[in-house]
């Protein structure tokens, strides 16, 4: 069919005018690719209108049972793979890189110390452990294992000062991580910094982002040893969910009473 | 997946997080349970856990999620036979419900009728808007999860949306 038929037809169909053959055809044409369904105006309204119902959310229930059923099933992997089989290389690389780094580390930690006043290159070394640390850290959030993704946050705290690099990592961890253990300890390892305003701001956005009781218990008390006031609104969002637990909500209230 | 696939199963937990909307909503649209959603979104990722092994890694993985739910939800049909009442009066009763309230209760009155309208549809037409929906339009992998080619995709969602615009001028009128 010619393009201006074409046209003619979806024009036709938008009118509400076309019979049931010249709809065959108009079937006929979207199968092979010359209309688009975009063209058709008013069943691509509704298209957009349904897309954008808003999924329902999910619930908690929902999360525990799936974990639930996840550490069955890594329980289970476990115990069947317990005769000793030789390590993948994949499996081993990071290992064995993570423990040479740490030998590094305390060599150069050791060798400093020893050298203190009389290195003049002392500055540069300690300049080059720190960014080792740093890159090791930042590799390990990357991990898929919770317990490499905790030493990440672990050696984050031995770090006299974090780079906002750091900071961040630790909270895309903070409001990402699936696991509340690697969440709670970037929460631990985020507060001796939350003096700094504009942390202190990441902190309070962090609030709403949390659907873990024991995350949200944890900020509220941060928040009321920080006095920090701005955090009210969205402790109130919490409060006002019907999800949250009513253990969690007293002790939201008690932690933020010197807030208000 | 392949991570998974390969025998990191902690993995799986990233996935959950990302997709679980997705599939919830799915099965919701299907079912407007959400008891029975979540249910059958437990037994989706127990179904992925399960044939790990058989994910090739050669598509992407919502594809091969959808068609396990679609599986999943067959099943859920086949063995209870589950039809759900389609009467207007149906559907204010289920918007009272505790559990439906709070999503239903924010739509508009025109998304509560679209819904209705969904509702009202054959299951393999509300199917197809689903999939068109949460596969984000993606007619050629929903191809792949329905066997069959991109065009004739087209055409489903076109016949689909024909009838539930149908159905939505009919109930236009009556409310």
């Amino acid at each position: 069919m010619e393009q201006n038929k074409i046209e003619e037809l979806v024009a036709k169909y938008n009118e509400g005018l076309t019979d049931p053959s010249e709809v065959q055809a108009l079937e006929q044409l979207i199968e092979e690719g010359k209309v688009d369904l975009t063209q058709l105006r008013s069943l691509d309204r509704l298209d957009e209108q349904l897309i954008a119902i808003e999924s329902p959310a999910t619930s908690l229930a929902m999360d525990d049972k799936f974990y639930a059923m996840l550490s069955k099933e890594k329980k289970k992997a476990a115990a069947s793979s317990f005769n000793f089989t030789m390590p993948s290389w994949s499996w081993l690389a990071p290992r064995l890189a993570f423990s040479v780094a740490l030998v590094v580390i305390g060599f150069g930690a050791g060798y400093m110390l020893n050298t203190k006043s009389a290195d003049p290159n002392v500055e540069l070394l300690t300049q080059q452990v720190a960014d080792l640390k740093e890159s090791i850290a930042l590799s390990l959030f990357e991990k898929e294992s919770a317990t490499d993704r905790l030493k990440a946050v672990s050696l984050t705290t031995e770090m006299d000062q974090v780079s906002k690099k750091v900071t961040e990592a630790l909270f895309q961890t903070l409001n990402n991580d699936p696991n509340v253990n690697v969440r709670l300890a970037a929460l631990e390892a985020i507060t001796p910094y939350s003096k700094d305003g504009s942390v202190r701001e990441q902190l309070i956005r962090s609030i709403g982002k949390q659907e873990s009781p024991l995350v949200q218990v944890a900020l509220a008390e941060l928040m009321g040893g920080l006095q920090e006031k701005k955090s009210v609104t969205e402790f109130d969002k919490i409060l006002k969910d019907e999800r949250t637990p009513l253990d969690v909500k007293n002790r939201i209230k008690e932690s933020i009473k010197v807030l208000i | 997946m392949t991570a998974v696939r390969d025998g990191d199963v902690e993995r799986l937990g990233l996935l959950f997080e990302r997709y679980k909307r997705q599939l919830y909503g799915f099965f919701y649209g299907m079912n407007r349970s959400q008891e029975l959603s979540d249910d059958l979104v437990q037994n989706t990722f127990f179904r992925i856990l399960k044939y790990r092994h058989l994910f090739r890694g050669e598509g992407d993985f919502r594809t091969w999620m959808f068609h396990i739910a679609r599986n999943v939800s067959h099943d859920h049909y086949r063995k209870d036979k589950l039809k759900w009442k389609e009467s207007v009066d149906d559907w204010q009763d289920r918007l009272g419900h505790e559990e439906n309230r709070e999503g239903e209760m924010q739509s508009t009155e025109k998304n509560v009728m679209l819904a209705m309208a969904m509702d009202r549809l054959p299951q393999d037409k509300k199917e197809i808007l689903l999939l068109s929906k949460y596969q984000e339009k993606k007619y050629k992998e929903i191809g792949e999860i329905l066997g069959c080619s991109e065009g004739a995709v087209k055409v489903k969602v076109f016949r689909a949306l024909q009838e539930l615009k149908v159905i939505y001028q009919q109930l236009e009128k009556t409310m």
